[in-house]
């Protein structure tokens, strides 16, 4: 017999339970967005007293997030206190995976409040999940226009069923054997503070930076770099706004946006290869956002080649959303995927 | 003496430091800190939200290190303490989280402490008996107070505060004018002792009528601080030691002024000078020779034990449950800041 006490603190609920073997001990939620800290241990208290003296705690399952940090942290440091001090394991479980029951379509989106007018989400096909927790505008997430779950979609208006909102700790009881296992809290969305790249310099770019440019752009993207004519051409364009980080009196990194209607197009953000992971892309695209806000434009997007996998996680990290493909974009058998980050 | 023999664990996540402390009865078993001042010196301060998650980050090791060291199980412990105000919430919480849950899971009384009452605390370590009511000064980067203690589990009263930045935070913000780095007490500390004291006449904030009538025991560090960087503005070449010195001395000044009026005043002769800044040398040296000549009792916990820690945290609950007192309710969750005398949770 194996009996799981169950937390979930990820979203504005805190929930608790405690299932042996399928069977239901106690099963409390209380709704306070701010409240988990009191709340969580009053909770468990009372779920505990369900507790026949014979029948112990074996395992404590819980909710990894995404969520609000405060009160995600709350659930974490408890669970793993009191696992501790019975000396019984934790799970930890991505929570999103367990707020749609098995009975919604195949296809539909997952999305709890992420605060700050965003989402989390994931998105799941055949039944099965297919991304990693994203925190992304709602509008966004509209878009995509699929069966969507989870107090994050009824917030905002496109819940496909209001009455399914919350982890479902029944759920994480019976699904965490088959779920991914997370040791750490989810942190989908870049920290609040993120410290700036050490000596380095950011400016608009000038006519003599080219000539480092076109070098740089040889040696990231080699045939797919653009040629001297092209980037003298964009420099000269209209509507276009270029920022280069600068470090030791060198050209690091750049990144390009096109004013087209009421979106930045994405032109390019290169950065050098000996440069890279040290926050230099992180803050030329938190530039380049910065700047589109005070165009107030909708919406910035772009379009990248699908295997260029190190890319990905910085634009997904900033709440940019896959919305389409484009099949040979980048030429025969190169598609492109189109992302898609909304300004709120 | 006193018979209390119960062993407490102390957990402190109030600010940048993951401590944990266990004491049994009044003496020191444990005392463990982790600390994420690294990560905040690359902002130049506190960030809460990189605070909150390092605490999270290190508390289970930080547990697991302080019961190796004080050689004892968890399942030895007799009852929890923890900060459960005043400090950074999203930080406070991580600590009484976890607290609760070792609680609960063992069934052991949980005293919420107030963070401020344990820095005081910190002085019964060690001893024995009853112990004496004190005036306590309390500087820190978070805090700068005077308290009254009459009985340090249940009564402690707030004489007076800082109205703007803490000591701490002044001599972080100064540090960084003069480019010495984060932290900033430490690093004057150093710088100043090449230095004259007497150098620069800067200004000692609510000394002077009519502020010293409104704000008898409250502090001001932020006309100092613009003082300073006014001086330097002005003054192209001036030594970096001579500054840190006569800033050093300006604070160190304000502070023992008032607290020795807080002891004459209240007609107590016994002051205990506690936070982090009370690890300063020339705060220390000054204190006592201004007790010696008012004829009061300086206590000064040992540097280590100055800064935030879980040692005192551990204390305060140890002498709460000595003195009967109830243990917290569950669910206490934490306050950023609470009210005056509130002393347990
Ligand atoms: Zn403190």
């Amino acid at each position: 017999m194996t009996t799981s006490l169950v937390i979930d603190t990820s979203t504005t609920r805190t929930s608790v339970a405690i299932v042996s073997d399928g069977i239901t001990i106690a099963l409390l939620n209380h709704d306070d967005a701010l409240g988990h800290g009191e709340v969580l241990p009053r909770l468990v208290s009372q779920a505990l007293s369900q507790l026949s003296a014979r029948n112990k705690l074996d395992q404590v399952i819980v909710g990894m997030g995404p969520g609000p940090f405060t009160g995600l942290r709350v659930g974490i440091a408890f669970a793993q206190s009191f696992a501790f001090a019975r000396e019984i394991p934790w799970i930890g479980i991505c929570s999103l995976d367990f707020i749609a029951p098995p009975s919604v379509p195949l296809d539909y989106l997952v999305a709890t409040d992420a605060r700050r007018k965003e989402v989390f989400w994931v998105r799941f096909q055949d039944g099965v999940r297919v991304s990693e927790p994203q925190a992304s505008a709602p509008q966004t997430l509209k878009l995509l226009d699929l069966p969507s779950f989870g107090e994050g979609a009824s917030k905002y208006g496109f819940s496909s069923d209001k009455t399914i909102n919350y982890p479902d700790p029944l759920l994480m009881a019976g699904g965490f054997e088959t779920a991914l296992n997370y040791t750490a809290p989810i942190y989908v969305r870049r920290p609040d503070a993120f410290p700036a790249p050490v000596n380095v310099s950011f400016r608009p770019m000038n006519q003599l930076d080219l000539v480092t440019i076109f070098d740089l752009e040889k040696r990231s993207y080699a045939y797919d770099a653009w040629s001297m004519v092209q980037l003298k051409e964009e420099f000269a364009g209209k509507n276009r706004w270029y920022l280069v980080a600068e470090k030791e009196g060198k050209v690091v990194g750049y990144v390009g946006g096109l004013l087209i209607g009421n979106v930045t197009d994405v032109l390019t953000l290169t950065v050098d290869p000996s440069q890279r992971r040290n926050g230099i892309g992180r803050e030329l695209l938190r530039r380049l956002i910065d700047w589109s806000r005070t165009q107030k434009v909708e919406a910035l997007m772009l379009e990248m080649r699908v295997d260029n996998v190190e890319a990905q996680p910085l634009y997904l990290s900033f709440g940019f959303v896959e919305i389409s493909r484009r099949p040979d974009y980048y030429g025969p058998g190169i598609t492109a995927i189109v992302m898609r980050k909304d300004l709120t | 003496m006193n018979q209390n023999s119960n062993i407490v664990l102390g957990i402190e996540t109030s600010c940048d430091e993951t401590a944990v402390g266990i004491v049994r009865g009044r003496t020191l078993l444990a005392n463990v800190i982790s600390s994420s001042v690294e990560e905040h010196a690359r902002f130049g301060g506190v960030v809460p939200e990189v605070a909150s998650r390092a605490h999270l980050e290190a508390m289970q090791s930080v547990i697991t290190q302080a019961l190796s060291d004080a050689r004892i199980a968890l399942t030895d412990v007799d009852a929890f303490a923890v900060t459960a105000g005043p400090g950074l919430i999203g930080a406070l919480l991580v600590g009484v989280s976890a607290a609760s849950g070792l609680s609960l899971a063992l069934d052991r009384p949980l005293f919420g402490v107030n963070h401020l009452s344990a820095h005081l605390a910190v002085d019964a370590l060690g001893g024995t008996g009853p112990i004496r009511p004190a005036i306590g000064l309390l500087v820190s980067g978070g805090h700068s107070s005077i308290l009254q203690i009459t009985d340090i589990a249940s009564d402690v009263q707030v004489l007076g505060s800082t109205v703007d930045d803490a000591a701490g935070e002044a001599f972080d913000k100064i540090a960084r004018l003069l480019e010495l780095g984060f932290p900033g007490g430490p690093a004057i500390d150093l710088a100043a002792r090449a230095g004259d004291p007497a150098a620069i006449a800067f200004p000692r904030g609510f000394t002077q009528a009519p502020d010293q009538a409104a704000h008898r025991f409250d502090f001001s560090f932020s006309g100092l601080k613009t003082s300073v960087a006014r001086y330097l503005a002005a003054t192209p070449n001036y030594l970096k030691a001579d500054v840190a010195a006569s800033f050093q001395e300006a604070v160190v000044d304000v502070l023992l002024q008032k607290a020795i009026a807080a002891c004459a005043e209240r007609g107590i002769d016994s002051l205990i000078i506690a936070g982090g800044v009370a690890a300063n040398s020339r705060l220390r040296h000054e204190a006592r020779i201004r007790c010696e000549r008012a004829g009061i009792e300086l206590r000064t916990p040992t540097p280590d034990l100055c800064t935030d820690n879980g040692a005192m945290v551990a204390i305060l609950g140890s002498l709460a449950l000595e003195s009967g007192a109830k243990p917290s309710a569950v669910g206490i969750g934490a306050d950023s800041s609470p009210g005056i005398a509130r002393v347990i949770w």
